[in-house]
């Protein structure tokens, strides 16, 4: 078994974002996470360079890895050449595959994404699709989109779309043998694998927690995950 | 034997050399390019570690020269240097040839062109400025202020611009920024005395014996804290002052400063010259673009090509004084190879 | 501002954008929430400059936004994105338009991908196959479409019936332009004008008679965040840095935002609704909030098109000052008609902002 250390090398983009670090801070100045959560992108840096198993082993089980918002905006400047924001999502790849990220309360929104977006590209073709934008969980969309949303079909005609329907053009139906070959994708490239791993580390979660008994009654852990 | 001497530049370590070798009996023929002999040092105003003025120095280089056996060439450049045996026949823009027994490089550096690093706004931004510019300044006796005229009430010093950088392609120390910073925030100070100064550094690199001091003295008695965060990102304000964003890393937290006026202390870089004589003489060069030493311990000033000599900051980045112990050593290195041929 | 310092820059980021012949690729969220921009986009292309675009009904979402909230696996987006390129070589094209600046940079983060590690490449070959027995080329060129605009902004002027000039006062517009991160944060030389100070909206904003402006968070992301936003919990990363941006330009009181992004439109349309249900506050002129436009939908008011069929009433924050300030013609009582001009429902005003 190839150590975490290890396994994180063999990612190209990995090899890619850190050469080694000069603990300059370019990167936690203009971090779009820094100044929000407790987070600091060069400590990240820091932590992986030095490759103490234990201590990466206990940031993937951390709320920490989960705060970045993959703007990159530390790629731009480093005076090393590294990219903070691609390690984080090298880090996130393992700790999903490891089930680490079911032990920290970022890490278990994992599920939420999976379930909302995750399905909506396989459903729809798209990663959103106004159908998934209910304003009761976006109040921050507005009145407009309250509007939008409860008359598509004449909102979406009146600005010339193809909402759900066949042909070109903007929301058009994605036809079911496009969506096959997407879901093969899925299939052959690992996409799934990654879906089932999700689930099956959340659900392995949620009974160690008392909140579901088998994988199809997750209402209870998603109702925790989404408030906690 | 070949008692002529070729010397490409005319700034501290070229005239050093020269001197020493037309005291030795040799003619020296000195090319600079410019119509001033000097170099970098023509325009500086201050010189650390005892804030001598430069024109001291410069007025001893100017004395150095006028020996019979020394032959300045102003406004000209080398175009072609070819061999002949043990004679190279040295080529110039001027027509002129020369057929010498030895070459000496000393071409300098060039200061790091600061608008390269585009995150800092130089060339953008009205109150960002080079520790360069900021020399030129106080030696041409204008007043510091902002472009708005106004005194400036807080001064930050970026450290290491376009040194210690993978991203303009210079890995290096350029050595002497630091202690320049110190330098020219303690002028600040004492031009300013109720401005705050603001330095954002890395490490600082206070290599000689007396920098150590001139940094306790900037933080005791002028004003000048030190930060250690390589700034990120310059903007600016509506008023035109200038926003900066660092981290303090010694703290871990993000910062952001408005400041008056910014001072980019810029490293040194090879320039176009010595480019150009080492693709003519097909010199080694270290990663870096310096002209690479034959020996880095034994024959620093004998470059990868038999009668090619090289000093000063074409080597690598030198203070002052290196630079003209630097020279010294090469005029011996120049005198030891003529004298054995 | 110092303009001989802007243009150093921008000589340095002048890239290649192909003249004609665009597969073009869309954006998710652009087209939920802006849909009027890519069919305004499509329409100038070809109405107004007579390029040919092909908008393929076959291709998909480039699975991005599960990407970078890390649903979707690297080697999954390689194959999706191998599956357009496979469409576009199938269709015979080869200079793809990309409609979306979070996609723009999977595109350029795969190919450099692809060019340092070509086992990467070969993999993703192989995926494909396997799974849809396609092959593809790789885009001979690769645009933004904002790139492309960029490309026509003077051709666009020649025709324009509006200016982004104050009727009012002759004063050009002031106008706050807001990049994205992912296109060119990653990579200066895929982006017009680099990284620090971007041209491609700014040369927009000027062909078309505007002053940009400079505001210290010009560069700060709008904070989109992926699982920061898509999770309810963590929308106040979004929001705080939105925020930030907004305070931030504030003083120099722009006439409108424009953005390259389809993420940083709607965040920075939307957050100015919720700072205001929350705080109170406003950003704009006369305690107004700020006009929020996407690149097309200001070619297409600039060529002189009708706001509505724009889709200007699909943003929360108002454009009418804007549409005033530059004199356009609009028909305030058409603004929420359907294509028969019937009422569309009506409107809730009531959220519930400070309970969520
Ligand atoms: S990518 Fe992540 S770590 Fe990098 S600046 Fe953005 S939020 Fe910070
Ligand atoms: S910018 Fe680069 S070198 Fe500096 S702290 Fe961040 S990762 Fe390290
Ligand atoms: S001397 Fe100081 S400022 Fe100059 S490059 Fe070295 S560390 Fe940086």
């Amino acid at each position: 078994m190839p150590t975490i250390t290890e396994r994180l090398a063999q990612d190209v983009r990995f090899k890619e974002s850190i050469n080694s670090c000069i603990n300059c801070g370019v990167c936690t100045a203009i971090c779009a996470a820094a100044e929000f959560y407790d987070y600091s992108p060069r400590q990240i840096a820091g932590i992986v360079q030095e490759g103490n198993e234990e201590k990466i082993i206990a940031l993937l089980k951390s709320d920490t890895i989960w705060f970045c918002g993959q703007c990159m905006s530390c790629k731009t400047r480093c005076p090393r050449n590294n990219c903070v924001g691609i390690i984080i999502a090298v880090l996130r790849k393992i700790s999903q595959e490891e089930g680490y990220f079911v032990e920290s309360r970022m890490g278990r929104q994992q599920l939420l994404i999976k379930r909302n977006i995750g399905s909506t590209i396989l459903k729809y073709g798209y990663c959103i699709h106004p159908e998934i934008v209910n304003p009761e969980y976006h109040p921050e969309q507005g009145p407009t989109w309250e509007w939008v949303y409860k008359n598509k079909e004449k909102v979406y005609e009146r600005m010339n779309a193809n909402l759900d329907k066949p042909g070109s053009g903007t929301l058009r139906k994605i036809e079911q043998d496009t969506l096959q070959e997407l879901r093969d994708i899925f299939e052959v490239s690992g996409g799934v694998e990654l879906f089932d791993k999700i689930e099956k580390y959340s659900f392995e979660k949620a009974a160690e927690m008392g909140l579901a008994s088998n994988p199809d009654s997750m209402d209870n852990y998603v109702k925790y995950i989404s408030n906690e | 034997m070949n008692k002529s001497i070729v010397v490409i530049g005319a700034g501290v370590a070229g005239i050093e050399v020269a001197s020493i070798l037309a005291d030795m009996g040799y003619n020296v023929f000195i090319i600079e390019k410019n119509k001033n002999i000097g170099g970098n040092v023509a325009f500086w105003h201050h010189l650390f570690p005892n804030n001598r003025s430069a024109a001291e120095v410069r007025e001893y280089m100017n004395q150095k020269i006028k020996v019979p056996n020394i032959t300045l060439f102003p406004n000209t450049e080398v175009t072609d240097i070819s061999q002949k045996k043990n004679v190279y026949v040295v080529r110039t823009n001027k027509d002129a040839t020369f057929e010498v027994g030895a070459v000496l490089i000393a071409t300098g550096f060039t200061p790091f062109d600061a608008r390269r690093k585009e995150e800092y706004g130089y060339g953008i931004y009205d109150n960002v400025i080079t520790s360069v510019d900021l020399e030129k300044k106080l030696e041409r006796g204008e007043n510091i202020t902002t472009t708005q005229g106004m005194a400036p009430k807080r001064i930050a010093f970026v450290h290491c611009v376009g040194s210690r950088d993978a991203k303009v392609g210079h890995t290096y120390c350029s050595k002497v920024c630091c202690i320049t910073g110190v330098k020219q925030a303690i002028e600040m100070s004492k031009m300013f005395p109720d401005a705050e100064m603001y330095c954002f550094y890395m490490d600082l690199r206070m290599h000689g014996l007396e920098y150590e001091r001139f940094y306790k003295d900037a933080q005791e008695n002028y004003n000048t804290q030190f930060i250690r965060g390589r700034v990120s990102e310059v903007s600016e304000n509506k008023d035109k002052s200038i926003q900066l964003k660092a981290e303090d890393t010694l703290s871990g937290l993000p910062l952001k400063m408005k400041v008056d006026l910014l001072v980019l202390l810029v490293g040194m870089e090879q320039g176009k010259d010595s480019d150009k004589l080492c693709d003519i003489l097909h010199l080694h060069k270290t990663p870096e673009n310096f002209i690479q030493p034959q020996d880095p311990h034994l024959q620093g000033n004998v470059s990868s090509r038999q009668g090619v000599f090289i000093a000063g900051t074409c080597i690598q980045p030198m203070t002052i004084n290196e630079t003209m112990q630097n020279a010294r050593s090469a005029a011996l290195e120049i005198n030891h190879y003529l004298l054995h041929l | 501002m110092q303009n001989e310092g802007l243009k150093n820059i921008w000589a340095k980021y002048q890239k290649e954008i192909a003249d004609d012949h665009y597969y073009y690729l869309r954006s998710c969220i652009r087209q939920n929430f802006f849909p009027g921009a890519e069919y305004y986009f499509l329409k100038i292309l070809r109405e107004v400059l007579g390029k040919d675009v092909y908008d393929d009904p076959r291709h998909t979402t480039c699975t991005g936004i599960g990407y970078h909230s890390d649903i979707v696996p690297f080697e999954t987006i390689q194959t999706v994105v191998a599956r357009e390129f496979a469409l576009m070589t199938a269709a015979g094209y080869r200079n793809v338009a990309v409609s979306c600046v979070t996609s723009f940079g999977i595109y350029s983060e795969i190919l450099e991908t692809w060019r340092e590690f070509p086992k990467e490449l070969q993999k993703a070959r192989e995926n494909l196959w396997k799974a849809t027995k396609r092959e593809f080329e790789i885009p001979e060129n690769i645009a933004h479409a904002s790139d492309i605009i960029y490309k026509f902004r003077h051709q666009i002027a020649e025709k324009a019936k509006y200016k982004l000039v104050n009727t009012n006062t002759g004063k050009p517009l002031q106008i706050v332009e807001h990049i994205g991160c992912h296109y060119a944060k990653m990579f200066p030389v895929k982006g017009i004008g680099g990284a620090e100070f971007p041209q491609v909206l700014s040369g927009m904003i000027a062909a078309w008679g505007g002053d940009v402006v400079d505001y210290p968070e010009r560069r700060h992301c709008c904070g989109f965040g992926f699982r920061q936003y898509l999770v309810q919990q963590n929308r106040g990363y979004s929001l705080s840095n939105s925020k930030k941006k907004l305070e931030s330009m504030q003083p120099y009181e722009p006439d409108a935002i424009i953005c390259n992004c389809p993420g940083c439109t709607m965040f920075l349309d939307r957050w100015q609704y919720t700072l205001y249900e929350m705080e109170g506050k406003r950003y704009g002129q006369n305690n107004e909030s700020i006009p929020v436009l996407a690149y097309e939908e200001l070619a297409a008011l600039v060529l002189g098109f009708e706001p509505w069929n724009v889709g200007l009433q699909m943003h929360e924050i108002n454009t009418e000052s804007l549409l005033d300030k530059m004199g356009i013609a609009y028909n305030p009582d058409e603004k929420y008609l359907d294509k028969n001009k019937q009422p569309i429902g009506s409107f809730n005003k009531t959220g519930c902002l400070s309970c969520c």
